[in-house]
């Protein structure tokens, strides 16, 4: 009887990882598998495989939920969304089987450190996002009419429709594959690059680049997670806890995200991020046998990290969002 | 203008009803697998530790899950629950082909079937060569 209350407080203990790695993912922008993933690895001592694993499927169900409410605003753009789903999907493949043959070879100490780089590298990104509503218009090229991709949806904060005409579909498609490659490596949605490829590359609107990413995801870690079922690297128990816990703490976020008044708090988050892809690194690191330092010494290092490297980025876009504000 | 909002609407519903149905497939297999001690001729504590590399998806069979759903078995449950997530996503594409198809968009028809021959490449031929 001990040992069922002792597995069930196990089960609960990952449910809440899963709802703190969802609320956090969610009022970041980055997504509840960026924190998972981390979390299950560094804090449960979950085999990496199985971490993202776990994240994968679980990201289907945070994409297929938000996914729902703006497909019936009609934001999302499914046409494009499809035309680049060619790309990550194919990505999602090569990733997803790179995946397989690093774990295959005892390589896994490279997803730690790909993992850390690519949390860090996303956070820029992410933090400079939503600076500006709408795109400076460009010039319509040939894959604008080629592919279709035109379009306009109703802004409610606005309370206009807008317009927008996407460009470089190929550079986007480009992109996409290796966010689909991402996606398969590290189970997560790569949802940073999905908006990389359609707001930089693309040009299109902000609203209609994150919630079109956001229908993407679903159908990336689909494709994903079939290679990971077959070779085992999906533990059910694991598993259905996430998918609960991220589905309920992706709500609980996108609850709190319209309360919240003071955008500051989003730095807290922002700093925890931050101290996750650290720790990440230089766990890679340890495990490569590259670097061997203590587990004390490792959180040291990763909170003083963590610390420089906000401070500086907040000073770096508050600041000097005033800055320009001002000169305007 | 009609026939887009149908559909739009039908995309939303689905990939709601997706994420409910799977969730209790899902927490009715865990449910069983407390209350049965265990699943697929696995002990709890086995299926729950998860440093047990022998323990996986690789070592359920997608064929026994009829017989699972069937005889209760809780690990079959989560294995479809996991699997209507799967799938979730994928029959949006379909109907976005519908609705290509209907515009006569023979372009986004292709690139559609491109996306679904992706999807079940890795599901159907990469399982077999590895």
């Amino acid at each position: 009887m001990t040992a069922i209350l002792y597995i069930a407080l196990r089960f609960i203990s990952i449910v809440a990882g899963g709802i703190a790695a969802g609320t956090i993912g969610s009022l970041t922008g980055l997504g509840g598998a960026t924190v998972l993933v981390p979390v299950l690895s560094l804090f449960y001592g979950i085999p990496i495989i199985y971490a993202t694993g776990a994240s994968l499927v679980s990201t289907i169900a945070t994409s297929a939920g938000s996914a729902s409410a703006y497909t019936r605003e009609k934001i999302t753009n499914v046409k494009i969304g499809i035309g680049l789903e060619i790309a990550t999907t194919a990505g999602a493949i090569v990733g997803s089987l790179t995946a397989v043959y690093i774990n295959n070879n005892n390589y896994s100490w490279l997803i730690y450190i790909i993992f850390g780089m690519v949390l860090l590298g996303s956070l820029i990104p992410t933090i400079q996002r939503g600076k500006y509503e709408e795109p400076l218009p460009r010039k319509a090229d040939w894959s604008t009419k080629l592919f279709q991709l035109a379009g306009s949806y109703y802004d409610q904060r606005l309370k206009k429709r807008i317009s927008y005409e996407g460009v470089r579909w190929w550079l986007a498609e480009i992109i996409m594959f290796f966010a689909g490659v991402i996606s398969g490596l590290l189970g997560i949605g790569s949802g940073a690059l999905k908006v990389l490829g359609m707001d930089w590359a693309m040009n299109l609107p902000m609203k209609v680049t994150t919630t079109t990413s956001n229908f993407m995801i679903g159908i990336t870690a689909a494709t994903g997670s079939s290679i990971y079922w077959y070779n085992g690297y999906i533990q059910v128990f694991i598993a259905a806890a996430t998918a609960l816990g991220v589905l309920i703490g992706s709500f609980i976020g996108a609850k709190i995200l319209v309360k919240i008044t003071n955008k500051n708090i989003r730095w807290i988050f922002f700093a925890i991020l931050s101290f996750l892809g650290i720790e990440m690194l230089l766990r890679g690191l340890q495990k490569s046998t590259v670097l061997n330092i203590t587990p004390l010494l490792e959180t040291v290092v990763s909170i003083l990290f963590a610390v420089v490297m906000i401070v500086a980025l907040y000073f770096y876009t508050v600041k000097g969002g005033e800055k320009n504000a001002k000169g305007n | 203008m009609q026939k887009e909002i149908d559909l739009d609407l039908i995309t939303s519903y689905i990939l709601r009803s997706g994420v409910y149905i799977s969730l209790f497939f899902i927490v009715f297999g865990t449910i069983l697998l407390f209350v049965r001690n265990g699943g697929l001729n696995q002990t709890l504590s086995s299926i729950s530790n998860f440093n047990n590399m022998n323990f996986n998806s690789k070592f359920i069979p997608l064929g026994g899950i009829p017989n699972g759903i069937v005889t209760l078995d809780g690990v079959y449950y989560i294995a479809t629950g996991l699997w209507v997530l799967i799938f979730t996503p994928i029959s949006v594409v379909f109907i976005a082909i519908i609705d290509f198809i209907k515009d006569k968009n023979r372009l986004y028809v292709a690139m559609s079937i491109i996306v679904l021959f992706n999807l079940f490449f890795a599901m159907l031929v990469i399982p077999r060569l590895t």
